[in-house]
Parts: C-alpha cells; structure tokens; sequence
C-alpha cells in the first residue's frame, strides 16, 4: 500500500512540475539580453491600439509577411488587449517578468514602468537608426527613460485650445486671451447662467470635465506654460512648493469661479458629440482632437486651434504649448529578444506603415514626415499637425504617475468645491507626493 | 511546451485532468491508508478510499483555488509588495500605517460607514414598504413585484449606471426637471425640498469635514444658509451630493429584500390578522402588532446580508464616479480604496492588508448584530 501511495505521490510531483514553467529569473537590470536569432523565434506583442477589423488584417497580413521577408526565421503573434484590462494584465507580465516581447503603452506608463523596459538606444538611437530623427521630438520625450529610449511613439493626441470664434465675437474676441488673467476674464464674459434654473447655458472655458473643471493634465499643463517643472534641480524631488506651480493652481481656482460663481450652479446640459459643437455650448476645450467635433462637421469653420499660451505677463519663461499624450510600443527587459523587438519596432514605425497605423483611427503620425495624405488633406488635421510639429511638449518624466494623478485630483477637487484653500492644497500636494516618492524607494 | 497556443492549450488541459484524477487517486489512498492505521475494518477503508476519490475534486479546487490564495493573501498583507518588485517583510507595518496613518482609508471608513447608516435602513425600509403594498391583493400585483425585482436583474451595470447618470444630471437631468417643475407648483414642495438639501448638505459637509480633517466646507454651508428657491440637488457634481447619489442606487436594488419581506409577510398565519380585524383593529395597528414582529427574522436577515453588502459597496461608485476622480474622494469606500491599492497602484501588500482589515470589520459588526439580536427578533412563529 506504502509503496502504491509513494509512486502516486511521485507522479503527482512529476506531473506538477511539469504544468510549472521555466523558472524565471526576475531581475530589474536594465540591460538588454540580446540573442543573434540562430534558431525561429516568435516574437509576442500586445497591442491595445487597434481599430477593430482595420489594424489586426493589417498587421497579421501585411506587416508581418513583409518583416518575414527580412526576417524568414522570425514568426509574430499579437494578443489584443482592451484598456480595461489593461493595468491587471500588464503588471502581471512585469511581476512575473515574462510575457510579450512588445507592449502597447500609454503615455503615463512610461514613469511606472521605465525602470522595467530594455534601453534601446543602441539600436534606435539615430547612430544605429537615422530615421528617428523623423519622429516628432515631443513623441519620444514620452518613449524615453533616464536618457534611453524604450520604444517607440504610434501616433500623438496633443492637447489644444479649440475655441469658437462666433460664440467669441459674440463676446466682443476676435482672438484666444494671451495670458491667465485674460483667459480668466474670457471664462467670465463668455459663460451664461439661466436664473431660472441656476444653471449654465454657455461655458467660457473647458478644461476636459465641464462639470467639476478640475483635471490634474491640465493643471500640470498649467505649469509647464509657466516654464516651471514637476521636479527640483535633482529631479525627484517634488516641485509644488514653486511659484509656477501656486500661479498655476491659483488660475485654475480662478478659472472655476469666473464660470462658476458657486457650486450652487448646475452644469452644462448632458448631450452627445463634441461639448463645442453646435448648441452645446462650450466656448473653448483644452483637450485632444478626439474630444473634439467630427473631423468632416461644418462647426470646424467657427473653431479656433492654438496651443496654450501660459502667462507670459507675469511668467517670462512662459511658452505656448500642446501637451502630447503618445501611445507607444515598448520592449520590456525581460524579453529574451530585445534586439528582434527593436527590428519590428523599425519596421512597423518606418514612414509607411506609422502613416497606415495612425490613419485607422485617425490621429496624427509620430513620424514627421507620415504627415502626408489623411493628415494634409483635411485642414484640421494639417493644423494640428503643423501646431504639433512646432509646440508639442511630452508628457513624461513623471514618477510614480498613477499616485501623482489621484493626488493631484482628490487635492484640486477640494480646491475648486472650496473645501480648502490655494496654499493648503499647495502643501498636501508637497507633502503627499513626497511620501508617495518615499514610499517608493525614489527619495530617501 | 508546444510553440502552437492551441496544442498548448489542449495540453494543458490534458495535463490538467490527468492531475485531478491522480490527485483524486492519491487523496482516496491516503484515506484508505489513514483508515488503516487507526485500525478500520477493510469495508471502512474501501468506504474511505471512494468517498474521498469522489469529494476530491472540489477538495484539490478548494485548495488551490480559495485555501491558497487565501493564505498568500495573508502573507502578502505582512509584506511590501508592490509590483514588479518581490514582496519584503514589514511584519504589521500595512496594518499600522493603514490604522494609524492612512487618512485615504479613514475617508473609505467614513464614507462606507455613511452609505452604511443612511443608505441600508432607506434600502430596508423602501422594500419592506414595497413588499407590504405589494402583498395586498390587486390587479397587476405580478407585473408590479417583477418592474421593482427588475433592478436586481439588471444590477449595477455599466449601462443602467450610465442612465442615472444622465437621470442625475444637475442641468438637465430627469430628476432636477421634476424637482423644478413640483417646485413652482407647489410653494410646500418647494420648501420642503429646499430643507431636504439644506439637511443633506450640512450632513455631507460634516463627514466631508471628518474625512478631511477640515470643516471649511462645512463652515460655508452654515454661513450660505437656508438654500434659495431655484435650489435643486447637485447630485453627482457636487462633493455634497457624490454620497446621496449611491445612497439612491442602494435603494434602487432593493428589489431582493423586497422578495424576502414578501415571503415573510406570506408566512404569517392568516387567522392572527382575522382575529385582530374581528377585534376591531385596524390596517396600521395590524401591521405594527401583527406583521412587524412576525417578519422581525427577516429584516434581521436583510440587515445581516446588507450590511455586509453595504460594507463591501464597490461597481456604483465604480462606474459613477471612476471618470471623475475629482468627486470619488468624497464618496469610495473601503472596497474602492483596496481596488486602488491593489489595481491602480499595484501596491499588493497593501490592498491584501486592506482587504483582511475589510474582512475582520465585517466579522465585529456581524458578530455585534448577531449578540444585538436576542433584543428585538421574535422567532416565536419559526
């Protein structure tokens, strides 16, 4: 009997060790393992990117049969991922560090996992790879980390100004105020209250929420107009004790109340479509062209592009900026072929296929010169390509991102409801970021 | 491990159940063998052998499944563990810091503790309501127990979330429009609305002030006074509505208890309401002397269950307020803050220590309703 429970015992055992994997060696070096391909690999990439029926065709058929021309012994397999799984699903493939060869990446991602992603500037740097210097430099501030770049940028989603000039003139503007106190004076003179209901019929101004008019992208956009950073001199230490970042949160508090003159008032009607379209209501929206109307809508003649300007008046470091959110392709560290990864990267960013990507959605190439076809042949399009090209400023470099944008909404939410003021919030956001950076190992 | 997915796949499988039957096997054995020892007749230890060949499955699947994690789980509460990095030992350090230090967590406390106290006595209280109009015999009565179930049915999903958003909008949503329609119709209407947010937003602006550790808020409002004539809820814009608006969708899905009520109220003898009528009492004094204490174990039930769910409260606030982190401060709950930790951050020590803390709350307040309950449950009938 012994003996019978003692061979299912060992077999149990071998069986389990076989349903295990490989073991792994997790490490958080940032070195690149590069392989020479002397036997097939298959290169895993995750892509949360795609227009459905549109990207996928194209890549399986025709992307990867044209990089097996190059590369015959290498075969490609894509997992398509949804953004809402996307968190779970990616911090699994770190914490066990094994997974995809590529990910698809936000532009927040680049702070919480760049310590985690190979550094390819051996083979994407423009010594190994010249075209990169096609790609719009605001892109790759977001594909890069501590000085080497991860991946590379599909397309940008700068952020703008759309203003409507007839609901401006009607105001008595003729063009977009050039400074804070001017925008705030602009949020006022162009927002309508109905009395009857003590709500907003008209909105002066549209930081990405209508409603609570507090968004920690625009509120860091803020700041950066000002010329000021996120980080002191050493480059981890949180920088909300400066004067660009009180000046920042002061306007945006201003901005609110030139709208809202309390929290009495309700907010704009809910509706479908973009806030500024026709009978809407919304004057101006900082956000991306996706917030925006329909390309093809004829609102577009009676809308107004222009970066953000700062507040040149009382900053002079101050500059117009479109901040650029870019979704890109990384290669994680823990891939076994970060150099056949670099390949593909090249190969689906070449000027081509970064155009054919971009377009399915469509959004603006990364590269530069993709700005040709769908992005010249409609004047939106070419304006916020043109706008990109010259003011288009990265959002990257943020550590621990995901803590600074709960901290800075919960800290700006109690600002503009008024349950604290400027230099309380201006010191929980100090005081908190820092703990959080402590917490992570970044300060000491 | 075959490069195909598909032949992987299958393997897996096949490796899979090859591994129950041979864990099945190996538990039946140690059975059999364990029956052997303490000296069981051969019957005994053939019974031993199947039952336990049989009830393996569900025990492997237990073990691996909730035994397992759950255990990990403990251990990674006593851990900083945040991914990608491995988990370190920081013994009660988690437990400490969310005690003593997180005033995230004291406002998730707070918050569930609010949607506790005033959302489940509206929730009880609405569908014992309901199940008491809905037991009087009536034309529709069924079309009428299956609209208020309904909400159950289509529970808290992304659409039927969307719709109260929309319902709830402080412009132009459905309900400001009625409230500001009653309202010019009638001046009592008026008023008593206007006392209603009065009370709602001095009541929100104190926990506000308690969570924050700041009572500016709650200072303005007492300084703003009684609210004007055109005053209408701000429902999912203000932080002093973010809480009353999950406290409606509690109450929107009571449609459960109002079943439990309803079979409760059937299970009252009929004769005890007919010898009170022939007494000379009435429907009110029927329900309070009759009714009420029959269905006690019931509303004990239904304040048992709903506590527990209330305390585990997490897809309204979810969906409602997930876009707008500016107003999810004033209203997520703890389940809300261990889905931060743990998803949002990926700080897994953390939110596992969230989650055992959750659990042991839960067990205070049960144990507490259950020592509670010798005071006002009658079993007398059961």
């Amino acid at each position: 009997m012994r003996t019978k429970l003692l061979v299912l015992l060992v077999l149990a055992s071998i069986l389990l060790s076989a349903c295990g994997g490989p073991a792994v060696e997790t490490t958080s070096t940032t070195e690149p393992v590069v392989q020479v391909p002397a036997e097939p690999i298959t290169l895993k990439v995750y892509v949360v990117d795609f227009v459905a029926g549109t990207t996928e065709p194209w890549l399986e058929n025709e992307v990867v049969p044209a990089f097996q021309k190059l590369y015959p012994n290498v075969s490609v397999e894509f997992v398509w991922g949804t953004w809402s799984t996307f968190g779970e699903t990616v911090a699994g493939y770190f914490a066990a560090g094994e997974g995809p060869d590529i990910i698809n990446l936000g532009s927040e991602f680049n702070g919480l996992y760049g310590d985690e992603l190979a550094p390819l500037n051996q083979y994407l740097g423009k010594d190994a790879w010249p075209e990169i210097e096609n790609f719009i430099p605001g892109t790759l501030e977001n594909v890069t980390w501590k000085g080497e770049l991860r991946g590379l940028p599909i397309f940008a989603a700068p952020r703008f100004v759309f203003c409507r000039t007839d609901l401006m003139e009607a105001a008595g503007y003729t063009e977009q105020p050039k400074d804070f106190a001017g925008w705030v004076k602009f949020a006022e003179d162009t927002s309508k209250i109905d009395t009857a209901t003590n709500s907003l019929t008209q909105q002066g101004f549209i930081p990405v929420d209508a409603g609570t008019m507090a968004d920690f992208q625009w509120y860091i956009n803020t700041i950066w107009s000002l010329g000021g950073t996120l980080y002191k001199e050493d480059g981890v230490t949180p920088n909300f004790d400066s004067a660009e970042a009180k000046a920042a949160l002061q306007f945006n508090y201003d901005l609110k109340r030139a709208v809202y003159p309390d929290e009495n008032v309700g907010a704009l009607p809910a509706g479908q479509g973009s806030v500024i379209d026709e009978d809407r209501g919304g004057v101006c929206l900082w956000h991306s062209g996706w917030a925006a109307p329909a390309l093809d809508s004829a609102i577009w003649e009676k809308i107004d592009i222009q970066p953000f300007p700062g507040d040149p008046t009382n900053f002079p470091n101050s500059k117009p900026i479109a901040v650029s959110f870019v979704d890109w392709w990384a290669v994680p560290a823990y891939s076994p072929n970060v150099e056949m990864a670099a390949n593909f990267l090249k190969f689906v960013f070449s000027k081509d296929n970064d155009y054919k990507y971009a377009e399915a959605f469509p959004l603006i190439p990364a590269r530069a010169d993709a700005h040709t076809g769908f992005v010249t042949d409609n004047a939106v399009m070419k304006k916020e390509a043109e706008l990109a090209a010259s003011y288009s400023y990265g959002y990257a470099g943020i550590i621990e991102p995901t803590k600074l944008q709960e901290i800075l909404q919960e800290e700006l939410g109690a600002l503009l409801t008024d349950q604290q003021d400027v230099q309380t919030t201006l010191t929980n956001i100090q005081t908190r970021y820092t703990q959080a950076l402590k917490d992570g190992g970044y300060i000491k | 491990m075959p490069d195909d997915p598909y032949l992987n796949t299958l393997l897996m499988s096949a490796l899979a159940v090859i591994f129950i039957i041979i864990t099945s096997l190996g538990l039946g054995a140690l059975a059999r063998f364990i029956a052997k020892l303490s000296g069981s007749s051969k019957l005994r230890q053939a019974d031993a052998f199947t039952g336990y060949l049989f009830a393996s499955p569900w025990i492997v699947g237990f073990i691996i499944f909730v035994l397992i994690p759950l255990f990990t789980s403990l251990y990674w509460s006593f851990t900083d563990y945040r991914i990608p990095n491995h988990p370190d030992w920081v013994g009660f350090e988690n437990y400490a810091k969310l005690i003593l230090g997180d005033s995230g967590f004291r406002a998730s406390l707070v918050n569930t503790l609010f949607l506790t106290v005033i959302g489940l006595p509206l929730q009880v209280g609405v569908a014992l309501l309901l199940a008491v109009l809905l037991n009087q015999k009536m034309r529709g009565e069924r079309i009428f127990r299956m609209s208020f179930y309904l909400p159950v049915v289509l529970g808290f999903n992304a659409a039927v979330l969307l719709c109260w958003r929309l319902m709830l909008a402080a412009g132009n949503g459905i309900i400001n429009q009625v409230i500001r329609a009653l309202s010019a119709k009638s001046i009592l209407f008026s008023y008593l609305n206007r006392a209603i947010i009065y009370v709602v937003e001095v009541v929100n602006a104190f926990f506000l002030g308690i969570t924050n550790q700041n009572f500016t808020l709650f200072n303005k409002v007492l300084e703003a006074g009684f609210p004007a004539a055109n005053r209408v809820p701000m429902w999912v814009q203000t932080p002093l509505w973010s809480k009353m608006s999950v406290v409606i969708l509690i109450v929107w899905g009571c449609g459960t208890m109002m079943l439990i009520f309803l079979a409760g109220l059937n299970n009252i003898p009929k004769e005890l309401h007919e010898a009170a009528e022939v007494d000379g009492a009435g429907g009110w004094a029927r329900f309070w002397r009759i009714s009420f204490p029959l269905i006690t174990p019931y509303i004990f039930y239904n304040l048992i269950v709903g506590m527990i769910a209330a305390l585990q409260i997490f897809e309204p606030i979810y969906v409602l307020y997930r876009d707008s982190a500016t107003l999810a401060p004033s209203a997520f709950s703890m389940v809300y803050y261990l889905w931060m930790a743990t998803f949002r951050f990926n700080e897994i020590g953390y939110g596992s220590a969230i989650s055992w803390l959750i659990l042991i709350i839960i067990l205070i307040v049960t144990l507490f309703q259950f020592r509670a309950q010798n005071r006002w449950v009658n079993y007398e009938l059961y």
